[in-house]
């Protein structure tokens, strides 16, 4: 895997540049841990005060430094992105094999489940559950919702590539060879799953931060806790745009625009990378 | 032929199987909220005014038997299903008594209009733009687009629509920022009326389609640069075939069908309605019908609503995937 | 190539061509055809309308009451104004006469106003105060049913000008059903109602009007409904007051506050219902024409109702006094207002609201003996009360507000408030232990041993600013010791409060006329025999669920007199005193609403300096405003 990623970093000027974006929001994550406020706090320093040298992104109306909410809130937003890729990926991974290896009768219950939660309509699921749960609502719990929403598209996208893999001539060879079908799974077939796990997760990771953010901003998340979507949902409540508190938007919506080109780009240049032709046409030199 | 039609039946049955697990689900979801239509009723009803406890118990049991919230839950049930099969969705509690198909049929026309409009418009020009950046790898403009389209799909739709809405309500008010179409101007086919809804229209259009336009356009650029290394195409070049029609008529051809697969998914996903476009831009669409529902715990609006929803999801992987086997030949139908 | 270039150029032209195109003179929301300075355009705090062809303000449902249809077309007896009133608080409209009562207040006479006709030409009699009452309890269901069943044994009319109300237990306040304060039971036209079959589901679109305004058109998406004045204004009780202003009333749905905001910077908006703070500061300073109630801060109308951190008694925490004192004290109030209101709020520490002829009846006379009132902790006496927390609040604005912020102290005491409770933390915590809770490390805990948790319910979205009070509340507590914690009840507030699913949240049980003295208007539901069981729903307004003895004495003896008898006030100061000696609410500030008036159009808004209604638009009391408007120039 590790060979992977050097090789990418050097020769795909986007996965270069992926790679420089989401380094820069995972430092300002890591900086949350020196944060001279508690994120729950308001009104610990002057409000409404553009940025300066001793407040770097300025202060909001609520008397809070935004930068250092900023950290807090990119923190716990990836960290949220990340626990529902990888309860999404666990998921798929374990109903896209089991459909992709077992076939027949399986695999049809499997995809028929798959697709009615393709087509359920996921918003206003996400409504009705949270006034279901209200205050109970907490970022675990929706993490585990989205996760439980997420993964059927994926699902998909592993079977089919469990079903060619299956049909593969070195996977009979394994077989007759005598290596156990977990064997055969971990050490043959999961290294061309890799790859593809990876990029995915990195576009789950946009598609629940999105979601996030948006629920969020609607209020109907936790507001005390300090996300990306949350800053945004104050600054509405204070009307920041229209009292011209800029500052308070414009440094959140870029961190976190940041965030999403970054996965994309890296997702991008990892799905370039395992279609053969595309990464051979990218190494000759003409970079993307 | 025979294959085929079982490949049919075998589709038609999953799709009502799909359709009647989303809408007892969302039945079971809407019954288990704990807002209580009722008491939404009382306390708008009560706002002033002194009313004793007799009063309020009059008042809660006459509207229970009005909204026809009497009777356990399996009767409910049993009477709900009654009524889809009908076709009725019965009243709307929280804009009693009008039948909640009345609501929805008033808001999907805004609703399918818009994201209709705004779907279509962003797939035709993202495959163009997508097929043009594919096969003519080297052209800068095309290079820098496809720039742009990368770095705008990521972002989440509500800060298109917020920075757009800043931008032309606040900083160069040229646009309308609300509502669906200017006050008092009367509806019907008339050219004032039209006229309005196109103007206000162009703002949330205008957010749908730029987000919208990345996806088409990666998913044809990287469709269409693999078949451009495709044998017939590479003859057809060394023929001399003009490379417009090539592009055309062998790439783009070819390419499109995951594209319209796509399109009929993303179609019936209209039905959905934008919940955060009606929000930012005050479009009086399906959604803000759901989100209205939903705070006054409006069990047959909400049903309503996300029925139509997933029939409309549905019906659209439904006939896309009935008709892929048709146009596409070398499909296989198991 | 060269074609698909040609194609996305002419592609490009006709995207930028679009906006260029020539639009009717709609821009952003202006009705056509309506010359711009006849008309008036009013928020409507309702928002989208979902049935919006529907008037019949008599069913209960999602149809709008505050969309010019209370405020422009309805009218019933009697109207009590929230602030001076244009003719004195006490108007008799539809009624000639107040209402008069037989000794014991079992049946009401009232005289009632000839020569006023329906918008059809129909004249208003007794017939129709009949009818509105018989059909309403014949359908139980609609929006009065209950209140009238509950009170009224029967209604007669014995001639076209009296209507005679036999109640079936004495109540002395029966006449409050039909005074607006904001609302009340408006009178139905008889002869439209008789030849409905179920009024349940009768729309009455379009509506038949007894005020001066008749509905012109409106938007079936119930965005906006335009109201035009009738040509036989002068045959409504509206006339005594002069020619209504503007011909054209249109109440909008101008969407979220920043919306709101930046219509009114564009003159699209005459009239703004309510904005935050912020954006009540950026009007101010960026437009010349804005006005608001005060000329400077606050600038907000303190509404006659109180906010107010409202206790669950039945809670076995806050069934104790000494546990609501504590709280109490552990309140910095200047810090809750500079977080809700930036600063601009007019604070009570009294359980009664301060605005309208309020502060000259209760607040200012009662200063002294809130000043003296002293609290004993067990380990110590002190007095609690800071008398001036009013100018502290002031001073901390003037650096940042400048000139905006007044100087002189009668000033500062109108627009501020005079003080409140002092943050005392110390005394708080003796209070908390004589009560049997113990403090172990930074935690407090309960006499069970478990850690003291306190959910604070606020309405989120729906109310902004008690929502950021809340939240600075919450974090008071927490830094107190105590596991306090917000409890957004987005759209869920009025089932959960009615049911007493909350342990204390930011609302109000203490509402009042404003202009008039007499507090039954929320304390006759106080009464203990009001009170609901644990997990029964309970009634407005007692959401504190609150019983108390000598309240009981209070308001029986307040149903035992009339509503002007000057006794009244000595009852409402026996009852701020037990208010504050119990604190089952602890009363925070008025409710302000931030109503921006644009005088581009028009002149002439009611405001501190003139003060003769309330200009907050959703108020049926408004129709004075429209007689007082004149056009600008």
């Amino acid at each position: 895997m590790w060979r992977i990623f050097k090789d990418l970093l050097k020769h795909n000027g986007e996965f270069r540049a992926g790679a420089l974006l989401i380094s820069i929001v995972v430092a300002m994550a890591a900086l949350s841990f020196i944060s001279p406020y508690a994120p729950d706090v308001s009104y610990v320093v002057a409000p409404d005060v553009p940025p300066n040298a001793s407040n770097w992104l300025g202060t909001t109306s609520r008397g809070q430094d935004v930068f250092w909410q900023l950290t807090f809130a990119i923190r716990n937003t990836l960290l949220f992105g990340l626990l529902v890729a990888l309860l999404s990926r666990l998921v798929a991974l374990m109903v896209g094999l089991l459909a992709g290896y077992c076939g027949g009768w399986v695999d049809r219950v499997l995809m028929s489940v798959n697709d009615t939660f393709n087509v359920i309509p996921l918003f206003p699921l996400l409504i009705l559950f949270y006034f279901v749960l209200r205050d109970r609502m907490s970022t675990p719990l929706l993490a585990v919702l989205m996760a439980s929403l997420g993964w059927a598209y994926d699902a998909r996208l592993i079977r089919s590539i469990a079903m060619s893999l299956k049909s593969r001539e070195f996977t009979a060879t394994g077989i007759f060879s005598g290596m156990t079908a977990r064997e055969i799974l971990l050490e043959q077939h999961l290294p061309y799953i890799m790859p593809i796990v990876f990029s995915t997760a990195l576009n789950n990771m946009n598609w629940s931060i999105g979601l996030q953010v948006t629920l969020a901003v609607l209020g109907f998340m936790d507001i005390e806790t300090p996300t990306i979507g949350s800053m945004i949902y104050w600054a509405n409540q204070h009307t920041a745009i229209v009292a011209g508190i800029w500052w308070w938007i414009a440094f959140p919506v870029a961190l976190v625009v940041m965030t999403f080109v970054g996965l994309f780009l890296l997702a991008v240049s990892m799905n370039e990378y395992i279609d053969p032709r595309s990464r051979l046409a990218g190494m000759e030199g003409a970079s993307q | 032929m025979t294959d085929y039609l079982n490949y049919a039946m075998k589709r038609l049955g999953q799709f009502a199987l799909v359709v009647l697990i989303g809408i007892n689900l969302a039945y079971v979801i809407t019954h288990a909220t704990p807002i209580d239509p009722v008491e939404q009723s009382i306390s708008v009803a009560t706002y002033f005014g002194d009313t004793a406890p007799e009063a309020i118990a009059a008042m809660r049991a006459s509207l229970q038997e009005l909204y026809g919230l009497r009777g356990g839950a399996l009767t409910q049930y049993v009477a709900f299903w009654g009524r889809i099969i009908r076709g009725d969705f019965g009243p709307s509690l929280s804009a009693f008594p009008t039948p909640v198909s009345t609501l929805i049929l008033r808001a999907m026309p805004w609703t399918v209009g818009l994201l209709a409009t705004s779907t279509i418009i962003a797939w035709v020009l993202g495959n163009l733009l997508g097929g043009l950046a594919g096969y003519y790898r080297d052209n800068r403009v095309l290079k820098v687009f496809g720039i742009t389209a990368m770095a705008l799909h990521p972002v989440p739709y509500y800060i298109v629509a917020l920075i757009l809405l800043i931008v032309f309500g606040y900083l160069w008010p040229i646009l309308p920022i609300s509502g669906g179409a200017a006050m008092n101007v009367a509806h019907g086919w008339n050219w004032p009326f039209i006229s309005s809804v196109l103007s206000h229209s162009i703002l949330p259009a205008l957010s749908l389609i730029l987000i919208g336009l990345g996806g088409w356009f990666l998913g044809m650029r990287s469709l269409s640069s693999n078949i451009v290394t495709d044998d017939y195409v590479v003859y057809a070049e060394i023929a001399g075939v003009r490379r417009p029609r090539i592009l055309f008529s062998y790439v783009m051809r070819n390419a499109l069908a995951p594209q319209l697969t796509g399109l009929a998914m993303s179609l019936g996903g209209i039905f959905n309605g934008a919940v955060i476009t009606e929000k930012v831009f005050g479009y009086p669409g399906m959604g803000t019908l759901l989100v209205d529902a939903v705070y006054a715990a409006d069990y047959g609006l909400v049903l309503g609503v996300t029925t139509v929803s997933i029939i409309g999801v549905s019906l659209g992987v439904l006939i896309i995937d009935l008709l892929h086997p048709l146009i596409d030949p070398r499909v296989q139908v198991r | 190539m060269k074609r698909t270039r040609v194609v996305l150029l002419a592609f490009l032209v006709l995207a930028l061509a679009i906006p260029a195109m020539p639009r009717p003179a709609d821009a952003q929301g202006i009705p056509q055809d309506i010359p711009r300075k006849e008309l008036l355009i009013l928020e409507n705090p309702e928002g989208t309308i979902k049935n919006a062809g529907w008037f019949n303000i008599w069913a209960i449902n999602a149809s709008s009451q505050s969309n010019g249809l209370q405020q422009a077309a309805l009218d019933t007896l009697w109207y009590i104004d929230p602030e001076k009133g244009i003719d004195g608080v006490w108007d008799n409209s539809l009624a000639a006469e107040k209402p008069v009562y037989n000794a014991d207040f079992t049946e009401m006479r009232v005289k009632l106003r000839r020569g006023i006709y329906w918008s059809d030409g129909v004249e208003f009699s007794s017939q129709d105060v009949k009818a509105t009452v018989d059909i309403q309890i014949s359908h139980p269901g609609m929006r009065f049913s209950a209140v009238l069943a509950n009170n009224v044994a029967s209604v007669e009319a014995p001639d076209p000008e009296t209507v005679i109300f036999k109640l079936k237990q004495p109540n002395s306040r029966f006449h409050a059903n039909f005074t607006v304060r904001w609302g009340a039971i408006w009178i139905l036209p008889k002869h439209v109602f008789d030849k409905v079959a179920d009024p349940l589901k009768f729309d009455f679109n379009k509506p038949v009007s007894l005020s001066a305004y008749t509905l012109h058109s409106y938007d079936p998406d119930g965005k906006w409904y335009i109201w035009q004045l009738r040509d036989d204004w002068q045959r409504t009780t509206l006339a005594r007051f002069g020619k209504p202003g503007p011909k054209y009333l249109a109440y909008v749905d101008p969407g979220p506050p920043d919306k709101r905001v930046i219509a009114q910077l564009n003159h699209e908006l005459d009239v703004i219902h309510d904005i935050a703070p912020e954006g009540m500061f950026t009007l101010a300073r960026q437009s010349k024409t804005t006005e608001s109630w005060f000329k400077g801060f606050p600038y907000a109308h303190p509404d006659p109702t109180l906010a107010s951190v409202i206790f669950n008694t039945q809670n076995e925490h806050f069934g104790n006094r000494d546990v609501r004192w504590a709280l109490t004290l552990l309140i910095d109030v200047k810090a809750v207002m500079l977080a809700a209101y930036r600063g601009a709020a007019t604070i009570s520490a009294i359980a009664v609201p301060p605005t309208g002829v309020h502060p000259e009846a209760y607040h200012k006379p009662m200063e002294q003996w809130v000043e003296d009132f002293e609290i004993d902790t067990g380990k110590s006496k002190f007095k609690p009360y800071d008398p001036t927390v009013g100018r502290q609040l002031a001073d901390t604005l003037r650096p940042s507000m400048g000139e905006a912020i007044p100087k002189d102290p009668n000033e500062i005491a109108n627009s501020f408030g005079l003080g409140w409770w002092k943050q005392n933390v110390q005394a708080a915590g003796e209070l908390l232990e004589r009560a049997g809770y113990k403090k172990i490390g930074n935690q407090w805990m309960t006499p069970d041993g478990k850690p003291f948790t306190i959910r604070l319910m606020v309405e989120g979205d729906l109310r902004p600013v008690m929502t950021r009070a809340g939240s600075m509340i919450v974090q008071q507590w927490k830094q107190a010791g105590i596991d306090a914690r917000l409890d957004v009840a987005q759209g869920t507030l009025p089932t959960r409060r009615a049911a007493g699913d909350f342990d204390a949240f930011i609302g109000w049980s203490v509402e009042t006329w404003g202009g008039h003295n007499d507090l039954s208007y929320f304390m006759d539901s106080w009464h203990s025999s009001l009170v609901a069981a644990p997990g029964q729903p309970q009634p407005l307004r007692n959401w504190q669920r609150w019983k108390n003895p000598e309240l009981d004495k209070l308001i029986e003896q307040t149903r035992a007199i009339g509503f002007d008898d000057p006794k009244v006030i000595d009852i409402g100061r026996e009852y701020v005193k037990l208010m504050v000696r119990e604190m089952p609410i602890i009363p925070l500030m008025a409710y302000n609403v931030f109503t921006a008036m644009d005088q581009t159009y028009w002149t002439g808004y009611p405001t501190f300096e003139d003060p003769y209604t309330d200009p907050v638009p959703n108020w049926g009391n408004t129709r004075t405003m429209f007689v007082r408007l004149k056009p600008a120039k």
